[in-house]
């Protein structure tokens, strides 16, 4: 499709990540005590963006909080002081890996693994899901800037490669010929 | 392929979830017997109709949802939580 | 004008783009547009293939997919691919087709001879002829029948992948299958509404029958305009609706066939899974033959491709063509060609009168009504044509070069039968037309039965306000107001299937299935319509007999003696049509096939020249070597045992366990007690199914009252999580429990040998590592390498050990600094064939031994399970057969001459009794602390039998040897070295 303005990018970005889940009945009350840490919970299947951290919903009752990377452990271990009696806060920085996949074909290019409904109005910024693609877990978050990817670590390479194969069977975007298109393959650990 | 409308994640591709067996079945109590675990281990009725059935949503919200699913159409009639106790239905599946 | 054929212009041929094509050797000129079979039509080419079974000579039949005879080879850069459909094969330059079936040539076909000899091949001759002895099926008949048949060659097809392919997921309110009219019009008018469409047609363009009629150009143009500017409607021409499995989803298959697709890598095919709520099928109805002797030459071909080629090509397929058949509908072909200046060779209609045949005599056209064609000869083509009144009288012959036939149209139910469509007997047609519940979807236009273009948009529209309706918009958007051609009074059918006067009429021409046939299936008591079907092969073909399916059923009827509407139709099934395997893999092939699931220091394994092995998706070192053999493995298990050696289990599974019932639900989901593990301290644990049998095993340490951590074994770390998220919320739901997976999180590393103390002392600076402060089975949150993290006083190995655990961002960090405090003590790192050596020796057990039918009990674990409280497995472990001494139970086994080696999978047998099996060794090493081999097996009764003598045999290495049966526990049974 010639002519058309096509760019992707994928990029892997460092975040610590924690999740936090409520115990038996103690979501909302879990919920006040983040809110007053400046951490809005938001529901199932939603993201909230703030300046210093995202949170998202995928499971009933729990949230996965991503920060930008500080010392290790260090934001689990004050999640865990706030959720003392209410749930667990666990850090997954290094389960997870993020994936930032953006561009006016991002979309195009997940759907060709991706069962979830994409479309704009089916999955709208701040929208957040779990699912499979190319047989691994994977969390999706729709930000304003493009498409948010978490995936297990041991499979991140995995998942990454197909990413890459996949743009390029598109036809799209062979990364060294197309003009205007940057993909960053050089940072995945 | 069945389309599993999961009450947290919306309606998803069979792809997502791992089938757990025959959801009809208690665990007896402990000291139920043999015969009682012999039953709820091996024992099933595999009907031709409707079927409240396990399925483990493994590739999205991780939860165990009840279903009442025709065996011989795949109609699913409910998708519930765990603790819902469904009620199959008396009329023929489409 | 490239060929004789080529007499107007094509509605989709370029007349400026030539383009040249090779067909069997000889150079030809089609044009850009062309399909292969319009180009080769336009070169007067009739002669495309021999048939499957007779190898008679076939031509091309239809202009669509559901052509069954010209099937073709195409050559290209990647080799051979065979059964590409004339029909469908987009022409490009440089083409190479060549035809099939033909043996040394087409012309000169010598397996023509089973033509002749056809009394001796009749329905089910391979049934009955090679029926034994099993052995010659394969070695004698299936050769000879695979060199005599068969449809094209497999062979040659070079390269790495000769197709390559791609998967779409999408997503819509509507999906409408076909875009004819009917297709069309709802799908503007759903679009409109603000519905989401998935409108695909299997052709190149879409219009379906509107192509066909000039009349109707205007409002196609005007109507596919506005489908684009909807935005809310996706049109995907060239892609074909292969299935429907209920739900909403269907398979369709997308070719991307373009000029150079098969030079180059290009995509050629995309398999979509569309999801929709509701499914419109518009997707026509497909005219059908009528079985008469000898209806299989070239130059018979259905009256309405006819008309295809000469109004999408330019094309005629005669010089002077007959036309038999009985609709008003098929004389469009007549009279189009008539206005084309074609001469006629006359129209023979069965009916004794219509509104059509007066219109055509009116034209000056003869029509032998009440009539039908008895015979056609000719040589390699049609010639003669024989026709009779239909009572058989009146008897005559006149020359034609071509018979276009025409025995109605059936609408096309394939889809919606998949879809549990009820089939209903139309007798104004004289054809079946599906009903779908309206959950599920709609049928339109001729699909189901409504005839005539602007019948069918109005239908179309119907539909398109119905579907609407029920989803959510009652107030369907206005249509563009167009004006509808009218469609033409018409006749109704004079149904005809079969003209019975001597010859092979052929209900399939793909197999080569003639009427005769499927009577001889009803002589033979193969009355039913599925079986005639499977004992004839009628509709089993790559075109699934589409265009004489119903044909074989009318025969059956009449044989049967019983209405068509109660003989039916065979069931259809996915797929509509041959796809290739490339399509349905789609991208997961070659590396992307399977996840591999690599470990956090994947890549230093890797530079330190590790060998790896896949074990279920991970990839381990296997050893520290590319040699092949025991000596580096041996190197790396001598380490452990003399000095210490590290290695990485960051493939163990890791549970999180939290919340205040987290004691409890580990005490029902081990057969073993946790809730009376001191927090500080690990316990090794045994899981069992519910049907007694062991599922799991390994440690598991409470961090904190509420807080534990699981590790299971590599290979079941997925199932064991599954395993407690089943009960925890199906069993248990009453216990307040946090499981979360954390397996990637947590880089793990043994440290394993006499030294291993020193080692882990020096990274681990604020725990006291002596006996009295850190015992065996100790548990801690510790600093490693400055690194917060765990430390576990655990022993695969057999040997004083520690596993440490660091977020696995740090591992590489955590892991050079226990290689650099190693150094001193000759540290090596040791894989996975070191860590089996050493606990083969030490007796413990892996997924060699809990392979799903072993029992606590077989294991040694006997006295694990706890005496009181429920856990998963308990009552069913207690069954006699679970218990009996006779079991086979774990053992350790050691070749008698030290110098023999053992084999996995060797049979035990007593010397006297060698073909009884009395076990099996399940794993089996040299030895680094004994003499020789070393082996566990399970035996039956095998504690009882320890010192006995028995022989390993493995006959697949012709090998045989005598074996001791000694304890499983060889090295260390009193646990000294790990309590060091
Ligand atoms: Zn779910």
């Amino acid at each position: 499709m010639p002519g058309k303005a096509l760019s992707l990018r994928l990029e892997t970005s460092a975040s610590d990540i924690v999740e936090i889940a409520a115990l038996r009945g103690r979501a909302r009350e879990l919920e006040r005590v983040a809110l007053g840490r400046g951490v809005q919970l938001p529901a199932l299947g939603r993201a909230l963006a703030a300046t210093d951290h995202l949170a998202l919903c995928v499971r009933p009752e729990r949230w996965l909080i991503l920060t930008p990377p500080a010392a290790a452990g260090a934001s689990a271990a004050v999640w865990q002081a706030v959720c003392a009696g209410l749930g667990a806060a666990l850090d997954l920085s290094s389960g997870l890996n993020a994936l930032e996949l953006t561009g006016s074909v991002a979309r195009e290019v997940l759907v060709r693994s991706c069962r979830i409904d994409l479309d704009p109005d089916a999955f709208p910024v701040g929208a957040a899901c779990a699912t499979i693609m190319v047989q691994v877990p994977v969390i999706l978050v729709a930000l304003a800037s493009g498409v948010l990817l978490l995936t297990p670590a041991s499979t991140a390479r995995h998942f990454h490669e197909w990413l890459m194969s996949s743009a390029k069977t598109f036809g799209f975007m062979p990364p060294s010929h197309l003009n205007g298109a940057a993909v960053s393959d050089d940072q995945l650990s | 392929m069945l389309r599993i409308r999961c009450p947290w994640c919306g309606e998803r591709d069979e792809t997502e979830f791992r089938y757990r067996g025959d959801a009809s079945q208690s665990r007896p109590a402990a000291d139920a017997g043999l015969a009682a675990f012999s039953a709820y281990v091996y024992e099933r009725k595999n009907p031709r109709g409707w079927h409240l059935e396990w399925w483990l949503h493994v590739g999205g919200c991780r939860r165990l949802l009840k279903l009442v699913r025709h065996t011989l159409t795949h109609e699913i009639r409910v998708v519930g939580t765990a603790q819902d106790q469904p009620s199959l239905p008396q009329e023929p599946g489409r | 004008m490239q060929g004789p054929g080529r007499i107007a212009h094509g509605l989709l041929t370029d007349a400026e783009r030539p383009l040249g094509f090779r067909f069997d050797g000889q150079p030809m000129q089609g044009l850009a547009g062309d399909t292969l079979a319009s180009a080769l039509l336009a070169n007067g080419t009739r002669l495309v293939a021999r048939s499957f079974k007779y190898h008679r000579p076939r031509g091309i039949v239809t202009a669509g997919p559901e052509e069954p005879c010209a099937l073709v080879d195409v050559i290209g850069a990647s080799g051979r691919e065979p059964n590409h459909l004339a029909t469908t094969l987009m022409l490009y330059e440089g083409l190479v087709a060549e035809s099939q079936n033909r043996w040394p040539s087409l012309g000169f076909d010598l397996m023509a001879l089973n033509d002749r000899f056809a009394r001796f091949l009749p329905a089910g001759f391979y049934y009955k002829t090679f029926m034994a002895p099993g052995w010659a099926w394969e070695r004698l008949y299936e050769p000879l029948i695979r060199n005599a048949a068969g449809l094209g060659r497999l062979k040659a097809i070079v390269g790495e992948h000769a197709a390559p392919a791609e998967t779409v997921h999408d997503h819509a309110d509507v999906l409408v299958v076909g875009a004819g009219v009917a297709g069309l019009t709802a799908a503007h008018r759903l679009g409109a509404s603000g519905l989401r469409v998935v409108l695909a047609d299997q052709d190149a363009v879409l219009g379906g029958g509107s192509l066909l009629d000039a009349r109707w150009t205007a409002w196609r143009e005007t109507t596919c305009a506005a489908l684009v500017g909807l935005g809310t409607v996706r049109c995907l021409s060239r892609t074909t609706v292969l299935g429907a499995y209920g739900h909403g989803v269907f398979a369709a298959l997308q070719s991307l066939a373009g000029a150079d697709a098969a030079s180059s890598g290009a995509l050629r095919e995309r398999l979509r899974i569309i999801r929709a709520r509701r499914v419109l099928f518009a997707t026509g109805a497909l005219e059908r033959l009528i079985a008469f002797p000898g209806n299989d030459l070239p130059g018979v071909m259905l009256a309405g491709a006819a008309l295809g080629y000469l109004r999408r090509y330019g094309v005629a397929v005669g010089r002077r063509p007959a036309f038999f058949l009985n609709t008003d509908q098929a004389y469009e072909t007549v009279f189009a060609l008539a206005s084309a200046g074609i001469e006629r060779a006359g129209v023979i209609d069965v009916r004794t009168s219509s509104l059509a045949a007066e219109r055509a005599r009116g034209l000056g056209i003869e029509v032998h009504a009440g009539a039908v064609v008895e015979a056609v000869a000719g040589r390699g083509g049609v010639a003669t044509v024989r026709v009779a009144n239909r009572d058989g009288s009146q008897r005559r012959e006149f020359e034609a070069d071509s018979l276009l036939m025409s025995g109605g149209y059936c609408p096309t139910t394939a889809l919606a039968s998949q879809l549990g469509a009820v089939l209903k007997w139309q007798e104004a047609i004289a054809a079946f037309t599906p009903e779908l519940l309206p959950t599920v979807g709609r049928v339109a236009g001729a699909a189901r039965g409504v005839f005539g273009l602007a019948a069918a948009a109005r239908n179309g529209e119907a539909a398109a306000r119905v579907i609407a309706a029920e989803l959510g918009h009652p107030a369907l958007a206005a249509g563009l107001g167009l004006e509808l051609p009218v469609d033409a009074n018409a006749t109704p059918i004079g149904a005809l299937w079969e003209v019975r006067a001597g010859g092979k009429a052929f209900v399939d021409l793909q197999n080569d299935v003639t009427a005769a046939d499927v009577r001889l299936a009803q002589r033979e008591g193969y009355e039913h319509v599925e079986h005639m079907k499977r004992y004839t092969t009628h509709g089993m073909a790559s075109d699934q007999g589409r265009i004489g399916g119903l044909v074989g059923s009318a025969v059956l009827a009449q044989a049967r003696g019983l209405a068509l509407s109660e003989v039916g139709q065979p069931k259809p099934r996915p797929y509509a049509q041959p796809v290739p395997f490339a399509a349905l893999a789609g991208g997961e092939v070659r590396q992307h096939l399977k996840p591999k699931r690599r470990g956090p220091l994947h890549d230093w394994h890797e530079a330190a020249g590790a060998t790896f092995v896949a074990t279920g998706l991970w990839m381990r070192p296997l050893v520290y070597s590319q040699q092949s053999g025991w000596e580096a493995v041996l190197r790396e298990a001598r380490a452990v045992r003399r000095s210490v050696g590290i290695t990485d289990v960051s493939t163990l599974g890791k549970i999180d366990v939290q919340g205040p019932d987290a004691a409890k639900f580990l005490d029902f989901i081990y057969a073993n007690t946790f809730s009376t593990l001191a927090v500080g301290r690990s316990r090794y644990g045994i899981m069992l199914r519910e049907d007694g049998m062991l599922l799991d095993d390994g440690t598991t340490s409470r961090l904190a009252q509420q807080h534990f951590v699981v590790t299971t074994t590599t290979a079941n770390a997925a199932v064991v999580l599954e395993h407690m998220e089943f009960h925890l919320q199906a069993v248990c739901p009453q216990f307040d429990v946090l499981l979360t997976d954390v397996g990637d999180q947590w880089a793990q590393f043994a440290v394993a040998g006499p030294r291993s103390r020193e080692v882990v002392a020096a990274v681990v600076a604020d725990l006291d590592l002596s006996s009295q402060a850190f015992p065996f089975m100790a548990a801690s949150a510790a600093t490693i390498a400055g690194v917060a993290g765990r430390l576990f006083r655990i022993s695969f190995s057999g040997e004083l050990a520690y596993e440490l655990a660091v977020p696995a961002r740090h591992a590489l960090q955590a892991w050079l600094a226990l290689l650099e405090a190693g150094r001193p003590f000759g540290i090596e790192p040791y894989g996975l064939d070191a860590l089996n050596t050493l606990r083969i020796e030490k007796g413990h057990v892996t997924a060699a031994e809990l392979n799903g039918n072993t029992s606590a009990e077989d294991l040694g674990f006997q006295r694990m399970p706890k005496q009181h409280g429920d856990f998963i497995g308990r009552a069913l472990s207690q069954r006699g057969g679970l218990t009996a001494p006779d079991r086979l139970q774990l053992v350790g086994v050691r070749p008698v001459d030290r110098a023999r080696r053992l084999r996995n999978g060797a049979q035990l047998v007593a010397p006297k009794a060698r073909t009884t099996s009395l076990g099996y060794v399940t794993s089996s090493t040299p030895s680094v602390e004994l003499a020789g081999w070393v082996g566990l097996a399970l035996l039956a009764g095998g504690r009882q039998r320890t010192g006995e003598r028995l022989i390993a045999s493995s006959p697949i290495h012709d090998e045989a040897t005598e074996i001791e049966i000694v304890s499983p526990h060889m090295l260390d049974p009193e646990n000294l070295r790990v309590r060091a």
